[in-house]
């Protein structure tokens, strides 16, 4: 018999790669990449080819690593596959089933390839499959099932083992508006409620930016940025926007005279750095001495779709 | 949300060994493949030869039980059949003539157990050779194909590889699956008839003088067993339609059964001009007319003929090696070439399954 999940492994970092070079053939598919999924929800995002899938199997010790390794919870991947596979919930993109079982065969099927005993297996799969809100729908064949319901199905048999990462492939792909919304949720739960780890990789980047705690944007094999969306979506250089009415040349001219760098974007807004906070007190003043109305005064932000292109952007550059 | 909806709730129980993944995977597949109507069909079909082969076993004892086996053996060694137990009576004739024309015997005891034994060995490898190799391969070749092909168009592989089971458990499993209806086809009738014997017997002592009975047709299923089902399942792994495996399988069996007789026809044709040769020049007598159900008495090895190409055929290997183990063969140039045959398929095959199995986590 042998623990669900091991004392000793719960407090480590989920997961930690590093220096993992992948290569198939001469085309490498990982380049040195070296990131960390700490506990909560993280994102793993990057186009088509970027890498992502490579990543997700070199966590799971499916594939042979040229280079570097792959930690989960303290436990190298390439060496012991199956005990960090014992860790560790995948749902994968692709549809994969058993042609002729029920849904919730299905799920007792994963359960008991997980190692749960029989009549706990059953019970655990009728457990998560209400939680996913599956309904009688359970007892159909899988192969006949909506794409929504093999979804849940696939979910459930990725959790019915209460693994403590989670590790999910598109998974909104295919479902409707409100699915969505129930499934977001549910990963939300997962970390926040049960303390799961929860890997998402994806392409769409609302679903990141709506539920994940940190981020790993990867392009043409290697990580391009890592870290929290507030983090990522952080200018270079802080800056602030201030949107008014009236002369904002001659505000601009203030600033500039007391060795403030501001810039005039539109006849309504000026983009002004801020290295320090004593910056504020002398933009109100500006503005009051120039004579323009503030209508506000705010930090700059990004938008992490425009941090996403501009970092595949650079990746494409670097590999041309 | 049903009312029971109790939310998210963690799991804290211990996990089995890997190794449970096997039974896991191997009563799965039983039940999957037990939705095969036509496989419940084969299976009915497959027990039924049993019930002539206990006619026979209950001819013999009969014959025991009532005293006319002195009068049935003289009667057989005259060359005349046995009535009652249809084409089985050739096997039975044949096999009481030998037992006459053998070893001179002590006691009539001594002679009744070793007539007897030989009477059931016979039976029982006929039993395995003729009616159950074929339908194994039948019922194998149902079944086998989609084992692991189904697997490969689902994207199965996904399900067993990102849990901790490895590539050995998943392949146990599979054969495990064809093991037990190799089990349900052969080992569990020849069991079943040589218990009916034994019921039939005058004497529960009749059990301790064939104990070994049993085991031999164990060890021949086994024998049949290993080589098939890992051939099938290569074929299985090659392939994610599981129509080519099929088509594979049954061509396979046809193609080399052919190949067999074709090269066993030319053999005789050969012979024959030879023997045709030597009554022209008197040296040899002409050998006698087989008896009616030749192929019969062939499977239950009262055929003596050396079949030299039965190392190309799996069904003519299988029953030349299963004769070996029911100790009816002793003659290695008979034994040997097919036992090696059988014994390059399970490797060969077994080699294809591995690397075909390990194939995605190979990358």
């Amino acid at each position: 018999m042998i623990p669900a999940a091991p004392v000793d492994v719960v407090d480590a970092l989920p997961v930690r790669a590093d220096g993992v070079v992948k290569r198939y053939g001469r085309r490498t598919v990982l380049d040195r990449v070296a990131c960390s999924v700490p506990p909560g929800i993280t994102g793993l995002v990057g186009p088509n080819g970027a890498g992502k899938s490579t990543l997700v199997r070199s966590i799971l010790g499916l594939v042979r690593l040229a280079a570097g390794s792959v930690h989960v919870f303290g436990v190298d991947a390439a060496r012991e596959p199956r005990a960090v596979r014992r860790l560790v919930g995948v749902v994968p993109e692709d549809e994969c089933t058993v042609p002729g079982l029920a849904g919730v065969e299905m799920v007792r099927y994963a359960a008991r390839l997980s190692g749960l005993p029989g009549t706990e297996a059953l019970r655990r799969a009728h457990e998560v499959l209400d939680w996913c809100d599956a309904g009688q729908e359970r007892y159909r064949a899988v192969e006949t099932l909506s794409v929504g319901m093999r979804q849940k199905v696939a979910f459930a048999a990725a959790i019915v083992h209460d693994p403590p990462l989670v590790i999910l492939d598109e998974p909104t792909n295919g479902l409707d508006p409100l699915e969505r919304q129930a499934m977001l949720g549910r990963l939300t739960t997962l970390a926040r409620d049960h303390g799961k780890t929860v890997l998402v990789s994806t392409h769409v980047l609302p679903d990141v930016q709506a539920i994940c705690d940190r981020v790993i944007v990867m392009a043409a094999g290697r990580v391009r940025l890592e870290g929290t969306i507030a983090e990522l979506t952080r200018p270079a250089v802080p800056q602030l926007e201030l949107r008014a009415i009236g002369p904002l040349d001659a505000c601009a001219a203030i600033l500039a005279r007391r060795g403030i760098e501001a810039t005039q974007r539109d006849a309504t807004t000026l983009l002004i750095a801020a290295r320090s906070a004593d910056v504020v007190p002398m933009i109100w003043q500006a503005a009051r001495e120039s004579g323009v109305a503030v209508r506000a005064l705010a930090p700059v932000r990004r938008g992490f779709e425009e941090v996403f292109l501009e970092a595949i952007a650079e990746a494409a550059d670097a590999a041309a | 949300m049903p009312l029971h909806e109790v939310g998210y709730r963690g799991w804290t129980g211990r996990l089995l060994s890997p190794w449970a993944a096997v039974g896991v995977i191997a009563v799965t597949g039983l039940r999957l493949a037990w939705k095969s109507r036509w496989l419940r069909r084969a299976l009915l079909l497959a027990w039924s030869p049993a019930i002539f082969f206990a006619a026979s076993f209950f001819a013999f004892e009969q014959a025991v039980d009532e005293g006319r086996l002195t009068s049935l053996t003289e009667r057989a060694a005259r060359g005349g059949n046995l009535d009652g137990v249809g084409i089985l009576g050739t096997v039975l004739a044949d096999t009481l003539g030998r037992a006459a024309a053998g070893a001179e015997h002590a006691t009539e005891a001594e002679r009744l157990v070793a007539t007897r034994k030989l009477v059931w060995t016979r039976l029982l490898l006929a039993f395995m050779r003729a009616p159950q190799a074929v339908l194994l391969a039948v019922v194998i070749g149902l079944v086998a194909p989609t084992l692991i092909s189904s697997d490969l168009r689902a994207k199965a592989w996904l399900i067993y590889f990102t849990r901790p089971v490895g590539c050995t458990e998943y392949i146990l499993g599979k054969v495990a699956v064809l093991g037990a209806i190799v089990a349900v086809i052969t080992v569990l009738p020849a069991v079943a008839l040589w218990l009916a014997g034994v019921l039939v017997s005058p004497s529960i002592v009749v059990a301790a003088q064939t104990w070994d009975l049993p085991l031999r047709a164990i060890a021949a299923s086994v024998v049949l067993a290993v080589p098939t089902v890992l051939l099938a399942l290569a074929y299985s792994s090659l392939t994610a339609e599981s129509r080519i495996a099929s088509f594979a399988w049954f061509a396979t069996w046809a193609a080399c059964w052919i190949a067999h007789s074709a090269l066993t026809t030319a053999d005789l044709v050969a012979a024959t001009n030879d023997t045709g040769a030597a009554v022209a020049g008197d040296e040899e007598p002409p050998a006698p007319p087989p008896r009616r159900g030749h192929w019969i008495a062939r499977a239950a090895g009262l055929d003596g003929a050396l079949d030299r190409w039965a190392w190309i055929s799996p069904y003519h290997a299988v029953g030349a090696v299963q004769a070996w183990i029911f100790g009816i063969e002793h003659r290695p140039r008979a034994v040997l070439p097919p036992a090696a045959a059988l014994l390059a398929i399970a490797v060969v095959s077994a080699t294809v399954l591995a690397w075909r199995v390990a194939a995605p986590a190979r990358v």
